[in-house]
């Protein structure tokens, strides 16, 4: 039996997609484990002893003052120096909507310059909190999660109130010059900024971005929630070979593999 | 509370004001309904600034909490004890009020003490409106009122508080004199004291004073207020009724016994704070549906959020503990277009009250992570003096832990989960009075503010020590708080509690406070001292306070202890059987109601459109899309499906075991308008459309269990008349399908009276939720049609021409017969349902309920992006709305590949061909070879989707 890649699957006060993402994990072949910050801490369990990080969604102490501040704060005032070597290792680590708004307010998406941050993400321009499935295109080429799903079209579920991405033209700059942007908002496989195809508004479509290398991932939409054909609103109509989700998944177990 | 020696300049509340770079979506927002719903044109922009207010840092580290904290270069900037906005025309800000716990702060102080800035003692944060334009001050003040604040729990802050610390001394218990009380001064005492129990109840309290010569306490009195309260003891449910001038069975027990006939399925009911039905594989299911329109009716935003938190605590303090998996939430409202002229004095507005109620859940559910999935909104003229929230929870857990836990003597006593406070005080005796225009300022403390990641974190705990097998027993701190949870734990074990070891929110409560207070997010749990290390080691490590606040004596008394006082010392047999058995007169007269006049249909498409159109039966997807369905990653059959998604299914299916095809289904119903016409055809109707919701999914009715909730006027004898026959409707529904009731809840106070003292009865609703097992989720249909070219089939016996109280002739009328069930029928059609649908051979189903097979039709072919050919000729020499319109429930539209499906299927059960689905987008009736109309489907959809698109923008 080979070693599993394990994953960390974080949890804090007011985690709450963290099961579905632990079972997309396993689905992908990956043993994932859950951690709550307080063991990181305290020094109970390393980060160190993991190959892949992930951050689910929810409402991290409640998305006080903004989505994801108050951990990103924990984090940086911390597990800085445990995330640094799990960063400076290779490691992947992925962020899903409450936990693509943590890495982006510690400042790791999109430029990986941890306790320095460069973009946001903000309230929908709707002014509140959207469900509902959406149509999206990876188009990175470099980005470890969305191997070899360039250009196509897939279907996956939002659920956020906070989900503008926004940042200095800067780095926006930088975004395209480095081609981070991973994950886009279409309509027809059209970039949009259309309500309600472009849930909340995001500049250029923004749905996901990694960093430089490829290896940080960020994401609003939720591609845990569609790893199994029966979870899509629409089984019922349409034949769905492979959840649009599980790729994900699978390639950071793919890559974890190399490491 | 010791308060460290400051220097003077460490005193002072540091100012830090933030504003948005750019647009800020949510000062849109608010300006948006300025303007829609106010009508108030002088407004041209509005700028929204945060206010944080820290105490006992200094200017330095505030400007260090801002930069890392508090504020976003990219999104806002931020100033320092000054204004950062001076060229408003018009400026005001809102805060909480002092001792109304504001979520925020406790994130801000963690966030601080993360930051090194251990210092900070207290903070609060509020919003400040900067208005550009003309507005006058009364347009202000209607801004405050109507959007902004809610004075129950807000205030307008004129000028800076002094301190954010709330100081106090507690005062000791009291004893009250009531020995020598008379009959007036009792009942005075009562009405002063907010007891809200009556002369003969007041009267046995004095009786078992003077036979024991001594006066009752302060917290023993709020302790038998509390227990002996409608809201907790449910004295008319448990009354001897004698209804016209016969004796018959109380109501309660009319329902266990039903549910005892037909406990095949149950694991657990009425006797915890859920029923449990069995789902697979050693796993239960367990289901609770509450009623919040008392809170909700004078802050809907709190009332409806800590009516979720209430609800999911329910089943989180079922067994041993249980994980929800999903919520359910049912409105009852006056239209949103009400006129101002009409609102009662002291009733806030339906339009404020939807758009706050459904924030309330909206927010609760999605901290928490539990899918709201199903629910309905209701709208009839009468909710104008109180609406009916009605919110339900539904939980997973294991069988061997699904039995209420009896705890054993020397049990610890433990408080976990939020601090005690002084909200909520009085919410039980509260919410069984009547509604005044005065219940509004006089209550306010009744009403509570939810944190709701304070409750998942305290559930994370609650499951882990589940799992460690470390609970004994658990219940929620609800109605009447510490009182009714320890009094009704210990009722055998006995009790002894030590309250001053409850932590606080703040210091200065009365021990009476601390016992009945209804703060938020409390769990009592029973533990046996040798695993009290291990259960603390899980609460730590979840940032889960918890506090041993007592333990069980096994003597049979309720002793509270404050310091070294003992505050309360009742024998557990006074509290809760001392309570007389109320005798109560039933008599149900039959209103009589002005023949509604049919309206005339000169166009087909108008009138379709204004039924589709109307408030009951539009689309409510808006609302639906604010609700985080999906989380959990369970959702198998969501609210809406179809070629655009937005066509509603019956009920909801979710799997909980993401490696499993084990579904459950949860689907209700109810019909305020049926209710007030007739309760007992009004109920069977309410049962029969909760249990076609979930039969028309696919589930197998047999395994079901059901909820029932009565929303009822004041107990007089006309509207008690009617509790009992809608109880018995209830029974025959019971008794007709041989499934069991297994939780309920009595809401008795449905009554408004106006300053006049003339009084408004809301109309009764009897809400019926049906919920359970689906042996296999692959097996399930949705309502949207898949195909053009099918068969389309009516299953049931549709009672034709019984438009009484239908959506076409107008809820506000409520003439003509209204549509009997027939029930007799019904277990044999349901069964063939579910053989038909597990079979993959019906293609779509949808059954009939507000705006008959019209409405029906009419969603399924929004959701399949096909239209529909069908003829009236099955039905007879009969008027085409007498069909179309006619809201029977019990009746099912289903698509199938062929007529043979039919045959195969429907051979023994009410089934009529009507028609085809088309690839041409309309909806066209004929009838004896003629057309007599079509109507495009998107201008049907329009219609139907424009009302909720309107409010909730």
């Amino acid at each position: 039996m080979p070693n599993l890649a394990s994953v960390c699957i974080l949890r804090t006060d007011g985690t709450n997609c963290d099961e579905e993402l632990a079972f997309a994990f396993s689905l992908a072949g990956a043993k994932p484990d859950y951690v709550h910050v307080n063991q990181l801490r305290s020094g109970e369990k390393k980060l160190s002893d993991y190959q892949i990080l992930g951050i689910p969604g929810g409402f991290s102490y409640g998305d006080d003052v903004a989505s994801g501040k108050i951990l990103a704060v924990e984090l940086l005032s911390f597990l800085k120096q445990q995330i640094s070597s799990f960063v400076a290792a290779k490691k992947p680590v992925i962020g899903i909507c409450n936990g693509f708004q943590v890495l982006v307010r510690t400042g790791l998406l999109p430029l990986s310059r941890l306790g320095d941050m460069h973009a946001t993400l903000t309230n929908n321009d709707s002014g509140h909190f959207e469900c509902r499935w959406i149509e999206l295109t990876p188009t990175s080429n470099h980005c470890i999660f969305t191997k070899g799903m360039e250009g196509t079209k897939l279907s996956l579920p939002i659920a956020h109130g906070e989900g503008k991405f926004h940042a200095d033209n800067d780095t926006f700059k930088k975004i395209k010059e480095q081609n981070l942007t991973t994950l886009q908002y279409t309509a027809n496989s059209k970039l949009t900024q259309a309500y309600p195809q472009n849930p909340n508004g995001s500049l250029y479509a923004i749905a996901g971005l990694c960093d430089p290398s490829g290896l940080i991932f960020g994401m609003m939409p939720h591609p845990e929630r569609f790893v199994t054909p029966y979870q899509h609103p629409n089984w019922r109509r349409q034949m769905i070979d492979k959840p649009h989700g599980l790729p994900i998944f699978e390639n950071a177990v793919n890559y974890a593999k190399t490491l | 509370m010791t308060v460290k020696p400051r220097t003077t300049s460490e005193r002072v509340i540091q100012e830090l004001r933030v504003l948005s770079n750019g647009l800020d979506p949510r000062a849109e927002d608010v300006l948006s309904e300025i303007k829609s719903t106010l009508g108030i044109g002088g407004v041209i922009s509005l700028k929204m600034v945060r206010v944080y207010r820290l105490q006992g840092i200094t200017e330095t580290e505030v400007k260090n909490l801002a930069d890392n904290l508090l504020s976003e270069a990219l999104s806002n900037h931020y100033v320092i004890n000054r204004q950062i906005l001076n060229d408003a025309d018009k400026k005001t800000e809102v805060s909480y009020r002092p001792g109304v716990m504001n979520p925020e702060a406790a994130s801000i102080l963690k966030a601080a003490k993360d930051l090194g800035i251990g210092s900070l003692e207290a903070v609060d944060s509020s919003w400040e409106y900067h208005f550009y334009g003309t507005p006058s001050d009364k347009d202000i003040d209607a801004i405050l009122d109507r959007l902004l604040r809610n004075k129950t729990v807000e205030i307008v802050l004129k000028e800076s508080p002094k301190t954010l610390t709330i100081k106090g001394k507690s005062p000791a218990s009291k004893s009250v004199p009531i020995l020598e009380l008379s009959d007036s001064e009792l009942e005075q005492l009562s009405k002063d004291g907010q007891f809200f129990l009556n002369l003969e109840e007041m009267k046995v309290i004095q009786e078992y004073y003077r036979s024991i010569k001594r006066e009752p306490t302060d917290v023993e009195l709020e302790t038998l207020a509390q227990t002996w309260s409608e809201h907790c003891g449910h004295k008319t449910f448990k009354a001897k009724l004698i209804v016209d001038g016969k004796e018959k069975t109380p109501l309660i027990k009319r329902l266990m016994q039903a549910t005892k006939k037909y406990d095949e399925n149950v694991i657990s009911a009425f006797v915890d704070n859920a029923g449990v039905m069995r789902l697979s594989d050693g796993w239960g299911f367990s289901g609770k549906v509450e009623t919040h329109n008392s809170p909700s009716a004078i802050e809907p935003y709190g009332g409806a959020a800590t009516g979720s938190g209430g609800v999911f605590r329910d089943i989180i303090g079922t067994g041993q503990g249980a994980k929800v998996i999903v919520s359910t939430d049912m409105f009852c409202f006056a239209p949103p277009d009400l006129s101002d002229g009409e609102l009662p004095p002291g009733c806030l507005h339906p339009r404020y009250l939807l758009r706050r109620v459904v924030a309330g859940v909206r927010d609760y559910g999605n901290r928490m992570g539990i899918p709201t999935n199903n629910g309905s909104i209701h709208f009839h003229e009468d909710f104008k003096a109180k609406p009916s929230v009605i919110v339900g929870a539904y939980g997973l857990i294991p069988e061997e832990r699904a039995q209420k836990g009896v705890p054993k003597k020397g049990d610890l006593i433990i408080a976990m989960g939020g601090r005690t406070g002084r909200d909520g005080i009085h919410g039980a005796t509260f919410s069984s009075g009547e509604m005044t225009a005065d219940t509004i300022s006089v209550n306010s403390s009744a009403v509570q503010i939810g944190n709701a990641i304070e409750e998942k974190r305290t559930t994370d705990a609650i499951l882990a020590a589940r799992d460690a097998g470390l609970i004994r027993a658990i219940t929620d701190c609800g109605a009447g708080g510490f009182s009714s949870a320890v009094g009704e734990m210990g009722e055998e074990a006995g009790v002894l509690i030590n309250l001053e070891k409850a932590p606080l929110k703040y210091p200065g409560l009365a021990p009476w406070e601390i016992w009945i207070s209804e703060s938020q997010e409390r769990m009592v749990v029973a533990i046996d001292p040798k695993d009290e290390r291990e259960f603390f080691a899980i609460c730590g490590k979840l940032n889960v306070e918890a506090s041993v606040i007592g333990s069980f004596t096994g003597k049979k008394n309720l002793t509270v202890m404050y310091e070294n006082d003992v505050v309360c010392d009742l024998p557990m047999s006074f509290l809760h059987d001392g309570l007389p058995q109320r005798v109560m007169q039933a008599s149900w007269k039959q209103p009589s109601f002005a023949k509604a006049k049919m309206p005339v249909i000169s166009d087909w498409e108008e009138t379709y459109q204004r039924v589709m159109g109307d408030y009951n039966v539009c689309s409510k997807e808006p609302i639906v899309r604010l609700y985080d369905h999906g989380v959990q990653g369970t959702s198998n059959l969501p609210p809406f499906t179809g070629v655009d998604s937005d066509a509603p299914n019956n009920s909801s299916v979710v799997t909980p075991f993401l490696d499993k095809h084990i579904g459950a289904v949860v689907g209700h119903g109810l019909n305020p308008v049926l209710n007030k016409i007739d309760p007992y055809w009004g109920s069977v109707w309410a049962a029969t459309e909760a249990l076609s919701n979930v039969v028309a999914v696919g589930a197998d009715y047999r395994k079901l269990g059901l909820i029932d909730n009565f929303i009822w006027p004041f107990p007089d004898e006309d509207s008690l008349g009617a509790l009992d026959m809608s109880l018995d409707a209830c029974i025959a529904v019971s008794d007709t399908f041989k499934i069991p009731f297994v939780s309920g809840k009595d809401s008795l106070s449905s009554t408004y009276r106006y300053p006049d003292e003339t009084v408004l009865k809301i109309p009764p609703v009897l809400c019926v939720s049906a919920f359970g097992p689906i042996e296999d989720a692959r097996k399930t249909v949705s309502s949207d049609f898949k195909s053009h070219d099918s068969v389309l089939a009516l299953i049931g016996k549709l009672d034709v021409g019984a438009l009484g109280g239908s959506i076409f002739v107008e809820t506000k009328a409520y003439g003509g017969r209204l549509p009997k069930v027939d029930l007799e029928g019904l277990p044999a059609l349901f069964q063939a349902l579910h053989a038909g649908i597990t079979s993959g051979d019906i293609l779509a189903c949808h059954d009939i309920s507000e705006g008959g097979m019209a409405a029906t039709l009419a969603e399924m072919s929004f959701g399949g992006g096909v239209g529909v050919d069908i003829s009236l000729d099955s039905f007879g020499d009969v008027h085409p709305e007498e069909v179309l319109f006619s809201e029977t429930a019990g009746c099912f539209i289903v698509e199938l590949a062929s007529e043979s499906v039919a045959a195969k299927h429907f051979a023994g059960v009410p089934c009529a061909i009507i028609g085809t689905t088309t690839k041409d987008q309309s909806i066209s009736v004929s009838q004896g070879g003629k057309n007599i109309f079509s109507v495009a489907s998107q201008h049907l959809k329009s219609a139907w989707q424009q009302p909720m698109k309107e409010i909730f923008h």
